[in-house]
């Protein structure tokens, strides 16, 4: 019997208590085309790290052709044959296509090269695999999915046997994706097994032999694609609930609208097309959508990050001019979390009470000079109301854990008492407690008459939340979910994903 | 205790230790006179200092002042040579600084250049308009009462040192009680964050390359009122001097870290060692390889620290 190309059994992986990864065995043919499902946090990613030689497992094996290998660096995994294409594209940008194509592979010949030499040698790549690709230009200059050419011809002219893809399509238009799908068949054909990482179920459906489901960790169903159905992967998927208290929401009944967009039209990508959608007071509204399909982009052109946006804006009745910069989105009364706390919302050498109070430090000061005690009381005022669990408000925010960081970064919108709240993946890499407090706060908020407008990728969390769930699909909206409760996930999943 | 306390007690400790070390050597060192005699020099490259602070915590720096303070020093001279009193004076040079710290803001801040190169640029600039006016001469001042300033003290201390000291408060006051203070540590620390959070990055980014580029000025005044002459080829070292006390005193090159007394204690250990050298008469070069080997070995401990604190 022939031995499969790659054969994984048992791999583990723990980063503290938590098991990223248990147990985890599955097999891939010469030829094969697997996809790998699973939620946010399911794994995925961490497994895909540890094929491509980035994370070394805890426990297990890891066969190629019947061969045990393990690897050190991510260089050897690419001399055993196994190619990494992640989400955010890894390239040089200022060198040429031809010259991304060699990268690692100039000849040993003097330390000399030429940038004629990579001209050909990709070139003859190019030829020889059937891409067509304008090697001679600079990679930045090259559109996304160009960019993912490169990065796949990389992979093959390296005479990859193994190539994991993840999340390819994400940031792509139905067109590219399908060039993209097609590839990844002739790869196939020729002898390569694929390992496609996705979250979108019509393409799995589509282009895939086998699909493996993740689920905290563990594999929890393995089969040929054809022995299954999308509402058999969707219940793979989200199991049993993780036992968590749900926050009840209040049946809300406002009728003013705190947020209206009017037919928001974005040409680059991720692109919007005719999104319409209203936020009234009390209610928290939620978006749910494939990264991509706009719902992300929704919240930041409300944070003012993206000024190409056209339509119509209004908050609390007044029609916004545009929302072309941060400084106008928070005049405007718009108070926005951004996604990543880290590199976009906290400054972490600020204290708790500095960071408290840094949005709104003109109503805490007289002649630019600091009112500290008034900037104290809204600082004790606030980490009150967030639940906030510091040693004091002088410490150092890059010392507090994840959820409280969270927390201080809600906590500083909430200082200006905004009109509208428009929060983007408010719990991720927050512990269960943290997470359930900020569920709380948010509904407290919503009670209290604040309209919230949420962005998650997390589909339990959108269902707990929100009052009404819209689905996002290519950048339009595509359904809406009333009062959605758990067992919606599995609709909202379908609509975000393409089935009918 | 914390990090920053320790460190200023470990810069103190330096500094004892220096100053011990050339007593040792040379007991005239230890006396009053030397004393201030290393304060009246220290406080043209500490006003200067003061200025390239508040750009280190915003997350840039200032090279141009190794333009400015000859560029303050000669139109300083030209002004009081011209029959206008000190204080009016002083507001030309204030004026001029100005004038380079919008120059160097705007280049920052919209046109988006690395502050490396921008001030870079405008350090060629400001350096040669300093040379073009003098002619490339020294411009000495017609009325040695003009660098009354100089000659001049309250309680025995020199006037200049009480600017500094005056400075000195002034700007650890805006660093810790104002808004303006509050936004360079917020923009140095996380420039997006900032952004995002809706703060006016191009103002504060241009208030702060304003606010450097006219203490260097200041400073260049300062400087010349102690020699009675503009000159093109003075302070042609303030940056690298400024930038090295700033970064011994505790700053962080990335932004968002640093503060006036550190800085103080950076400016008095590298003007201690310049002095305590001379008065050993130790080479003019080797005082150059000394003040380098000092600036690294506690920049290099410093972060020697950060790593394994896993900061």
């Amino acid at each position: 019997m022939v031995e499969p190309l790659l054969a994984i059994d048992g791999l583990a992986k723990q980063y503290g208590h938590h098991r990223v990864l248990e147990g985890v065995s599955f097999t891939l043919e010469a030829g094969e085309t697997a996809a790998l499902i699973g939620e946010n946090g399911a794994g995925k990613s961490t497994l895909a790290k540890v094929l491509a030689g980035a994370v070394r497992p805890d426990d297990g094996k890891i066969c190629i052709d019947g061969k045990e290998v393990s690897f050190a660096t991510p260089r050897e995994a690419l001399t055993h044959g196994i190619a990494f294409i992640p989400q955010e594209l890894v390239y040089v940008p200022n060198l040429s296509v031809a010259e991304n194509i060699v990268l690692g592979r100039w000849p040993r010949r003097a330390g000399m090269t030429s940038p004629a030499w990579a001209l050909r040698q990709a070139a003859s790549e190019a030829r020889r695999f059937g891409f067509q690709l304008p090697l001679d230009r600079q990679m930045m200059a090259l559109s996304l999915a160009q960019q993912q050419m490169v990065e796949i011809l990389k992979a093959v002219a390296r005479n990859s046997r193994i190539i994991v893809l993840d999340e390819p399509t994400a940031a792509l238009n139905s067109e590219d994706s399908q060039q993209l799908l097609d590839l990844m068949s002739g790869l196939a054909t020729s002898g390569v097994g694929v390992i496609y990482i996705s979250h979108r179920l019509d393409e799995v459906f589509r282009a895939c032999r086998t699909v493996h489901v993740l689920r905290n960790g563990r594999l929890v169903h393995s089969s040929a694609v054809s022995d299954t159905n999308p509402k058999d992967i969707i219940r793979h998927m989200l199991g049993r609930s993780i036992d968590e208290v749900i926050v009840p929401k209040e049946r809300f009944d406002g009728s003013t609208k705190v947020l209206e967009l009017e037919d928001w039209e974005r040409s680059a990508s991720p692109p919007l097309r005719r999104v319409s959608l209203a936020v009234y007071e009390g209610e928290i509204v939620g978006l749910y959508g494939v990264r991509g399909a706009g719902a992300e982009t929704i919240a930041e052109t409300l944070g003012g990050l993206h000024p190409d946006v056209r339509g119509r804006t209004t908050v609390a009745g007044h029609a916004l001019h545009a929302l072309r910069h941060p400084v106008a989105s928070r005049r405007a009364g718009i108070a926005y979390v951004p996604a990543d706390r880290k590199s976009q919302g906290l400054v972490l050498t600020l204290s708790v009470q500095q960071s408290f109070s840094l949005l709104v430090m003109r109503a805490l000061s007289r002649f630019g000079v600091i009112a500290g005690r008034q900037e104290g009381a809204t600082a004790r005022r606030l980490a009150s109301e967030v639940r906030l669990r510091a040693r004091g408000l002088g410490q150092m925010v890059g010392e507090l854990s994840g959820g409280n960081q969270q927390k201080v970064l809600v906590g500083s919108r909430l200082a200006s008492t905004p009109n509208v709240l428009v929060l983007q993946e408010p719990t991720r890499g927050v512990d269960v407690g943290a997470r359930l407090e900020i569920h709380r706060l948010l509904r407290q908020l919503a009670k209290d008459g604040t309209g919230a407008l949420l962005v998650t990728s997390d589909i339990e969390e959108a269902t707990i939340l929100s009052d009404r769930l819209l689905i996002l699909r290519d950048g339009a909206i595509v359904h809406e979910i009333h009062q959605p409760t758990l067992s919606s996930q599995a609709e909202a999943l379908h609509a975000a994903g393409g089935l009918d | 205790m914390n990090e920053s306390t320790l460190r200023a007690l470990l810069l103190t400790g330096f500094l004892v230790l220096i100053i011990i070390y050339f007593t040792t050597r040379d007991s005239a060192f230890l006396s009053r006179e030397n004393g201030l005699n290393i304060l009246v020099n220290a406080s043209v490259i500490g006003i200067v200092s003061l200025g390239q602070v508040l750009t280190i915590i915003s997350g840039g720096f200032d090279l141009s002042v190794s333009g400015t303070v000859p560029l303050g020093s000669v139109v300083f001279a030209i002004l009081v040579n011209r029959g206008w009193g000190i204080l009016p004076a002083v507001g030309g040079v204030l004026a001029v600084g100005a004038v380079c710290g919008l120059v160097n803001g705007l280049l920052v801040a919209k046109v988006n250049i690395n502050p490396l190169i921008a001030t870079l640029g405008t350090l060629s600039v400001t350096g040669g308009i300093a040379l073009t006016i003098a002619d490339g001469l020294q411009i000495p001042f017609s009325d040695p009462n003009a660098g009354v300033l100089a000659e001049q003290s309250l309680f025995g201390v020199n006037n200049h040192v009480w600017i500094l000291i005056a400075l000195s408060i002034a700007i650890f006051l805006v660093l810790r009680y104002t808004v303006f203070g509050r936004y360079l540590y917020a923009v140095g620390g996380n420039r997006e964050a900032a952004r995002l959070g809706g703060i006016r990055v191009s103002a504060v980014t241009t208030g702060v390359y304003v606010s450097s580029a006219m203490l260097a000025s200041l400073a260049g005044a300062v400087l010349a009122s102690q020699l009675l002459t503009g000159s093109g080829t003075v302070g042609t070292g303030s940056a690298l001097l400024s930038i090295a006390a700033v970064i011994l005193g505790g700053a962080s090159l990335a932004g968002g870290v640093g503060g006036v007394p550190g800085t103080l204690i950076g400016v008095l250990i590298l003007g201690t060692l310049a002095n305590g050298m001379a008065i050993i008469s130790v080479p003019a070069f080797y005082q150059t390889i000394a003040t380098g080997l000092v600036l690294l070995l506690a920049v290099g401990v410093s972060q020697a620290r950060r790593l394994r604190l896993g900061i």
